[in-house]
């Protein structure tokens, strides 16, 4: 991990920028109190650029922001105590709700735990296609983050241009998995249906497509001067406050620190892919855009080591052989009395987890996504706790905020790359 | 992996390739300290708070899922209840630390309290550490000494009670099937 | 039911564009039985019209709903051709409140201070099922279905509905006001 190389290079600032006491919030000095002069602004629930039901409550000395609190929770759903209530196998729909923007990585880390508590191998073409999907999600993520985060800072045509790659994205997925978003194809065990006929050839022509389209992009605003003065310099964090304050994915990434779960920790098929995990050192709002872009890239060619693989698995199984765990395929419940009664009891009771707990993490786009799970064995979870990347993204707004303006506010806000739905959960 | 002088630490266990610390919680910001510094556990992924109320009281009978299949010789099989492993006090806060360097590790650190126990807060080791006992706060109730802004974060300031736990209600309304109800 | 006029003079669209040669559907007739009803004076005619033709979205995009409003107004769905891609940040230049996602305990007063702040006359869209009804959220967070805050006009299933189901939904609010449907506020209270 390139900690060391990062340390010849000067530190992006000295020391630490964290407030204290409190680490999440900006306070205001009493002496610019005294002048009379702050004036308190609340970036409501409801704001156009504020990435979902955030609400900001910014103090301001003139255009200078002295002062500031994030207040989430608008969005707060439940969705630990309703997963409690479901079976494992219905509980599976929830998670993608949480962050809705990449859904199927946090299908995937729920999906990860149970297997783990069940010890219970999947198949490698379902890892495979796991890893591809997982990757078009995170693409997707990426690009619906730059388009709203563009639109946000006036470069408005770009939303126009993501959301095109994004409609080629959510076709794939909707001939894969019959749905657009929260698309529901990850089971204990593998995929619920095989991977149809004339995906290969479609995904190859995003895959060829996409590296022209990430051109496109970068065309727009890459050395646009606009962007650059409002990007460049802005919302430093260090490596160490980073590190401290929990933050992770591009965050992280973009400020020096060499991270990424998917190399660290390899999890599904990412350990013999092929693929850079771009770092930079700035730790700016423009270090961030680039790690995202270059993440988008990197992205790509892993998808195309997906679906070489994926080409020559034809045939094979998409899902565990278990019985307990997974659903006979349908032809067998006709003939075979024992598929009935695993079917029954799958279906009505669900499969029994043993008891125990875990904790299992992957690389969504947004950093370290967490499942805590534990199970008393039967067949509802007691406890589910997902560790939100956005969540802790947020805490790191005050630090990113020192010394700013009130218009880079929403840049900054916009390159931790917040999705509410996780944030409150 | 075992971990030499944790302070406090009452028991070390292993499961699916995880290490769990569990440590005396009054010991607790020691034990934070010493795994951050010593360790190199530098980076606090999640703390997570469990409420055990009603643990074991529904037995499991023995239809387990598992890929080895069903071992007959398992106690609790062939439909004889198992109560699964009783728990010491009501609460278990956790917290999942990660070491981000060259030898990355994970280790849960695990403290066990009663209802209206407070557990030392660790802002002061990490300062992540803020929000996510704010967090547990609101929806365990678990508080936290010396936790400079606990406050309710994900649930109305006026809120009563603490939903996460076990013998809060799961809410919502019943629904109506048809025009009769 | 028979009609004597032909449905494109009705000013209706949508079945009937998406599916060549299809009678009308019950919507339809119901709508045309609304408008011979209700009668609207060709003044009133013109203005209902102009209403449905340029009617504004707030920005009020709350989880995944959101994404899928998002891409009404993207190229391939493009909601422009209907006059609709002004979404104004302010409630007060905005008529049609499309509550796209979950509506938490906490949200609900900043929902009704929105609505309370457009101007009439003013539509809501109850888009996807937690807007609609409460989703898979039956829990204590979640508000059940958003008309027990704010008077809906349409409700569009879903979860997330496809954008082109929303349009389905904005087509069909546009129908009935065109057809002399009052507003949600004049119809019925808020739902207990």
């Amino acid at each position: 991990m390139a900690t060391a190389p990062a340390k010849t290079r000067a530190p992006i600032y000295e020391g630490t920028r964290i407030p204290h006491p409190i680490p999440t919030v900006l306070r205001v000095s009493d002496e610019l109190r005294a002048t009379g002069d702050v004036m308190t602004v609340n970036f409501g629930p409801n704001h156009p650029s504020t990435h979902g039901v955030l609400r900001l409550v910014v103090d301001l000395f003139g255009e200078d922001v002295v002062g500031l609190e994030a207040v989430v929770g608008y969005l707060h759903t439940g969705f630990e105590k309703n997963m409690e209530q479901k079976t494992w196998w219905k509980a599976i729909t929830y998670p993608e709700r949480i962050d809705y923007l990449s859904y199927q990585n946090n299908e995937l880390v729920f999906v990860l735990a149970i297997e783990q508590l069940l010890e219970l191998e999947t198949p490698p073409k379902a890892s495979w296609m796991r890893t591809c999907l997982c990757e078009l999600n995170r693409i997707h993520s990426h690009l619906v983050w730059l388009g709203t985060a563009a639109l946000e800072l006036g470069a408005i045509s770009m939303f126009w241009y993501c959301f095109r790659e994004r409609e080629q994205i959510l076709d794939l997925f909707e001939m894969v998995t019959g749905a657009r978003m929260h698309t529901r194809y990850f089971q204990a065990g593998g995929l619920a249906e095989d991977i149809p006929r004339g995906f290969y050839p479609e995904a190859r022509k995003f895959v060829e497509w996409m590296p022209h389209a990430v051109d496109d992009y970068e065309a727009l605003v890459d050395r646009n001067k606009i962007w650059l003065e409002r990007t460049q310099g802005l919302g430093l964090l260090s490596a160490d406050d980073a590190i401290a304050l929990g933050q992770s994915g591009p965050v992280l990434r973009a400020s020096g620190v060499d991270w990424d779960l998917r190399r660290v920790q390899p999890y599904l098929s990412y350990a013999d892919c092929e693929f850079r995990v771009p770092v930079h050192h700035e730790g700016d709002v423009y270090a961030r855009y680039r790690v995202h872009m270059e993440e988008m890239r990197e992205s790509t060619k892993i998808i195309a080591q997906c679906l070489d693989r994926l080409e020559g698995m034809e045939g094979e199984p998409w899902i565990a052989d278990d019985r307990k765990v997974v659903l006979p395929p349908r032809e067998e419940l006709h003939t075979s009395m024992e598929s009935l009664i695993h079917h029954f009891k799958i279906v009505t009771e669900g499969y029994r987890v043993p008891e125990g707990e875990i904790y299992v993490t992957v690389e969504s786009p947004r950093g370290e996504m967490g499942c805590y799970v534990v199970s008393d064995g039967g067949p509802k979870p007691w406890r589910v706790k997902f560790r939100a990347p956005s969540f802790v993204a947020l805490e790191a707004t005050a630090t990113c905020m020192t010394d700013a303006l009130i218009a880079d506010m929403i840049a900054v806000v916009g390159s931790l790359d917040t999705v509410m739905g996780e944030v409150d959960r | 992996m075992t971990y030499e002088g944790v302070p406090g630490l009452v028991e070390t266990v292993e499961a699916h390739g995880e290490t769990t610390l569990v440590v005396d919680p009054a010991r607790l910001i020691e034990a934070c300290t010493h795994l951050r510094d010593a360790e190199g556990f530098n980076f606090l992924s999640d703390i997570s708070a469990t409420d055990y109320l009603g643990w074991g009281s529904v037995g499991v009978s023995g239809y387990i899922g598992t890929a080895r299949g069903r071992d007959l010789n398992l106690p609790a099989t062939q439909g004889l209840q198992v109560l699964p492993q009783a728990k010491s006090k009501r609460f278990a806060v956790n917290y999942h630390l990660l070491s981000v360097s060259d030898r990355p590790r994970r280790v849960r650190l695990q403290a066990w309290v009663d209802d209206g126990e407070a557990v030392s807060s660790v802002v002061g080791v990490w300062p992540t550490a803020d929000w996510h006992e704010r967090e547990a706060w609101d929806l365990m109730g678990i508080p936290f000494d010396g936790h400079p802004n606990l406050k309710r974060i994900l649930l109305d300031d006026d809120w009563e009670g603490h939903p996460l736990r076990k013998d809060y209600p799961i809410g919502g309304e019943p629904v109506r099937f048809s025009e009769e109800e | 039911m028979a009609l004597d006029e032909p449905l494109k003079d009705l000013g209706l669209h949508s079945e009937r564009v998406l599916w060549e040669g299809k009678g009308p559907g019950k919507f339809e007739q119901e709508v045309a039985a609304l408008e011979r009803k209700v009668s609207l004076t060709t003044l009133e005619k013109a203005v209902a019209w102009a209403q449905t033709k340029s009617m504004w979205p707030d920005t009020f995009g709350l989880a995944c709903c959101a994404i899928e409003m998002m891409s009404i107004v993207s190229a391939r769905y493009d909601i422009a051709r209907f006059g609709m891609e002004a979404f104004r940040s302010s409630p007060r230049q905005a008529d049609l409140l499309i509550v796209s996602g979950r509506v938490s305990n906490k949200m609900a007063p900043p929902l009704r201070q929105i609505y309370d702040q457009m101007l009439e006359p003013k539509w809501v869209i109850a888009m996807g099922a937690c807007a609609s009804s409460g989703g898979m959220f039956n829990n204590y967070a979640i508000v059940q279905s958003v008309d027990k805050v704010v008077p809906v006009d349409i409700y569009v299933p879903g979860c997330p509905p496809r954008p082109e189901q929303l349009m389905e939904g904005i087509i069909r609010l546009h129908e009935a006001v065109q057809a002399g449907v009052p507003p949600a506020y004049e119809l019925r209270a808020v739902a207990t």
